[in-house]
């Protein structure tokens, strides 16, 4: 305690204004801490409204990051196109709809706004090395332009070449989860493992990318989408293809040559729906930013209203607290404090004590969003910057509006009134 | 009535010019100044006496600028102060006046030495530190400046109040009833310090209804029912007050 006075009274020595307001400030602690228990009474509605603040946001923002640098990782420009079954007028899938690799081919050729694209072969594959055997291994079959356009690139080793897809070789890329669950090192690279029976060369490792919504996203193996399709003929059925634009700009552009082109190739009639879907990333992080906004600013409301009741608890101390001590405010203007004096007092302490519960709801409410950051299935917690300084904003703001009642009471009590008052 | 004296030691501080106060107390009116014209000089030493209703209480708020009258004017150190707007009376009580109370008021919970500097935190003087420490050492407690008032005697308490009523080199140290809540012995005490004070040049008026601290004062100024019934000079009068006294009066 004697220490905090001492550092407290040497900010005081700054000089000039600073000096008057460090000093109100120095009164306002003193005075908090000679009546604890009450202060910290009087603030816990704003610890409690800046504690859900820092939470909620603080978990919203980190669970947004993570699905945006998700949503980022598979490549910002990139679209995947996949074929989607004609539907009759009551809905009835009529017939199987299809991308044919010339389809794929003629995007690339016509459509200025694309830069690349691949065709991708999907599967769930068997993986068998010496005696361990992986089931369920999301196989990927494309070309060499995998890396680029998913932004994910080999570490270590090679990817398959044009020449490996024009072949049809029986090369693999491993994602880091399969060659965890393998029980292998990275000498398997050159090595020979069985994707269905097939028997098929490592030649490169992927760069790890961690896990999403509790999936392992580096549970991936590559080969070409030529080798894909044969030992998958069926397949061909569901065969889509990446797409990039070439600039994020691009994406509208890039959009409307690919339907255009993929419409007219198919011969569908305007008015018929197309035969194709498109997964455009951007789309859905617009989508996630917009609930994300509305979840941020409903929880605002909620704790805007706790604020409210927080305030009125600091209004009400305050009013009590000018009570007791109007001897003192009477003293103090004999000795020569002017109505505004006795006004920024009382205003700096009602700031100061909400801003104080403030401060506390921030480290509490960090603390519970670590605590819950803990838990395996949840994201790691961020606390912006500008969430810290909206909430001790906030409470220094309900600090001044809920004690300028109080203070205004204050500076106007009639010095002889005070000094007689018992 | 005002004086002519040139010599500066004989200046006029206080200049009371038919002072009157009217007080509304619900529907009725109190008369509780009617008339009052006096003049206080630099470094005099005045008792103002006279029994409770007399006005005296009115009189100190209107010297100690907490109060303003209702006719008449009080010119302090030649400029009247019911010309003055709010924040210039609370300059004029923090730079010109020194409070002394009965009941000390020093602030809970603070060194007797922040309490010296409070009113100096308001008039933003510079040095307070110093002047403080200066100002405890006159009184004799310049080894308890980091008590707080609940560690200090009343005698003591009443020391801390008047270095904070000095430490601004007031016009006028306004005392109400400075011993009131002290026993004798410490009473004596208290006005020890207040000669002392007065022997330094300071222009001191006393609240009391102790004739035996009156006669401490060198001036006694007798109210009642808000008019000056007596004002003469005491016997511890130097022979030039004595004789302005008894003049004026």
């Amino acid at each position: 305690m004697r220490l905090l006075y001492a550092v407290l009274h040497m900010l005081v020595a700054i000089p000039g204004g600073v000096a008057l307001i460090g000093g109100a400030v120095v009164t306002a602690l003193v005075q908090i801490w000679a009546n604890k228990v009450r202060s910290l009474l009087t603030v816990l509605g704003i610890i409690i409204a800046v504690t859900s603040i820092i939470t909620v946001v603080s978990l919203t923002q980190g669970f947004g990051d993570y699905v945006t640098n998700f949503l980022r990782g598979l490549g910002t420009n990139m679209m995947v196109c996949y074929p989607e079954w004609i539907r009759g007028p009551r809905g009835e899938f009529l017939r199987p709809a299809e991308l044919s690799i010339t389809d794929i081919q003629s995007v690339d050729t016509h459509a200025d706004a694309v830069r690349r694209t691949s065709p991708v072969v999907f599967h769930n594959s068997t993986v068998e090395y010496g005696r361990r055997q992986l089931t369920g291994i999301n196989l990927r079959g494309t070309n060499e332009l995998f890396q680029p356009i998913r932004n994910y690139y080999v570490d270590l080793g090679r990817f398959y070449g044009p020449v490996d897809v024009e072949n049809a070789a029986q090369v693999c890329v491993l994602g880091r989860e399969v060659l965890r669950k393998l029980e292998c090192d990275e000498s398997l690279v050159g090595d020979y493992i069985h994707i269905d029976s097939q028997r098929f060369q490592v030649i490169g490792l992927l760069e790890a990318k961690g896990s999403f919504m509790g999936e392992n996203q580096d549970q991936v193996i590559c080969v070409p989408w030529t080798t894909a399709l044969k030992m998958y003929p069926e397949q061909r059925d569901y065969l889509a293809f990446f797409v990039e634009a070439a600039a994020e700009d691009k994406i509208p552009r890039a959009e409307g040559q690919l339907v255009r082109i993929l419409r007219q190739r198919h011969g569908l009639k305007p008015g018929q729906a197309n035969d194709f879907g498109l997964f455009k990333q951007d789309q859905i992080l617009q989508e996630f930013h917009k609930i994300r906004t509305i979840a941020t600013s409903v929880l605002a409301g909620i704790v805007s209203i706790s604020l409210l009741v927080g305030g009125i608890g600091i209004m009400n101390v305050m009013l009590v607290s000018v009570a007791e001590r109007t001897r003192e405010i009477g003293l103090r203007k004999s000795v020569g404090a002017r109505r505004r004096d006795i006004l920024m007092q009382f205003l700096t302490e009602s700031v100061v004590l909400s801003t104080v519960g403030g401060a506390i709801g921030i480290v509490l409410g960090y603390g519970l969003a670590a605590l819950a950051s803990m838990h395996p299935s949840m994201t790691e917690v961020k606390v912006p910057g500008w969430s810290v300084a909206l909430a001790l904003g906030f409470s220094a703001g309900v600090g001044i509006f809920f004690g300028l009642m109080p203070a205004l009471k204050a500076a106007i009590i009639h010095p002889i009134d005070a000094l007689r008052h018992e | 009535m005002i004086a002519t004296n040139d010599n500066a030691a004989q200046q006029v501080v206080i200049q009371l010019v038919d002072l009157h106060k009217i007080y509304r107390v619900g529907t009725e009116l109190v008369h509780a100044l009617r008339g009052v014209s006096l003049s206080i000089r630099k470094n005099e030493y005045v008792a103002i006496m006279g029994p409770s209703g007399s006005g005296k209480s009115t009189m100190l708020n209107i010297l100690g600028c907490l109060d303003v009258p209702s006719d008449g004017a009080y010119l302090l150190a030649g400029q009247d102060v019911a010309k003055l707007s709010q924040s210039r009376l609370a300059r004029v009580r923090g730079r010109q006046i020194g409070f002394v109370f009965q009941s000390f008021e020093l602030l809970p919970r603070t060194t007797a030495l922040k309490n010296v500097e409070l009113p100096m935190t308001y008039t933003r003087a510079r040095h307070r530190r110093r002047r403080a420490l200066d100002g405890l050492s006159r009184v004799g407690l310049g080894d308890r400046i980091h008590h707080r008032p609940n560690q200090l005697s009343g005698g003591q308490k009443q020391r801390v109040a008047i270095a904070r009523a000095l430490a601004q080199q007031p016009d006028i140290i306004l005392a109400d009833e400075p011993t009131g809540n002290l026993d004798s012995v410490t009473g004596d005490e208290i006005m020890d310090i207040f000669d002392a004070v007065h022997a330094d040049g300071q222009t001191i008026i006393i609240v009391t209804h102790e004739d035996h601290i009156a006669a401490r004062c060198h001036r006694v100024i007798e109210l009642k029912d808000g008019n000056v019934v007596r004002d003469e000079a005491t016997g511890r009068a130097p022979d030039a007050a004595r004789r302005e006294a008894s003049t004026a009066s």
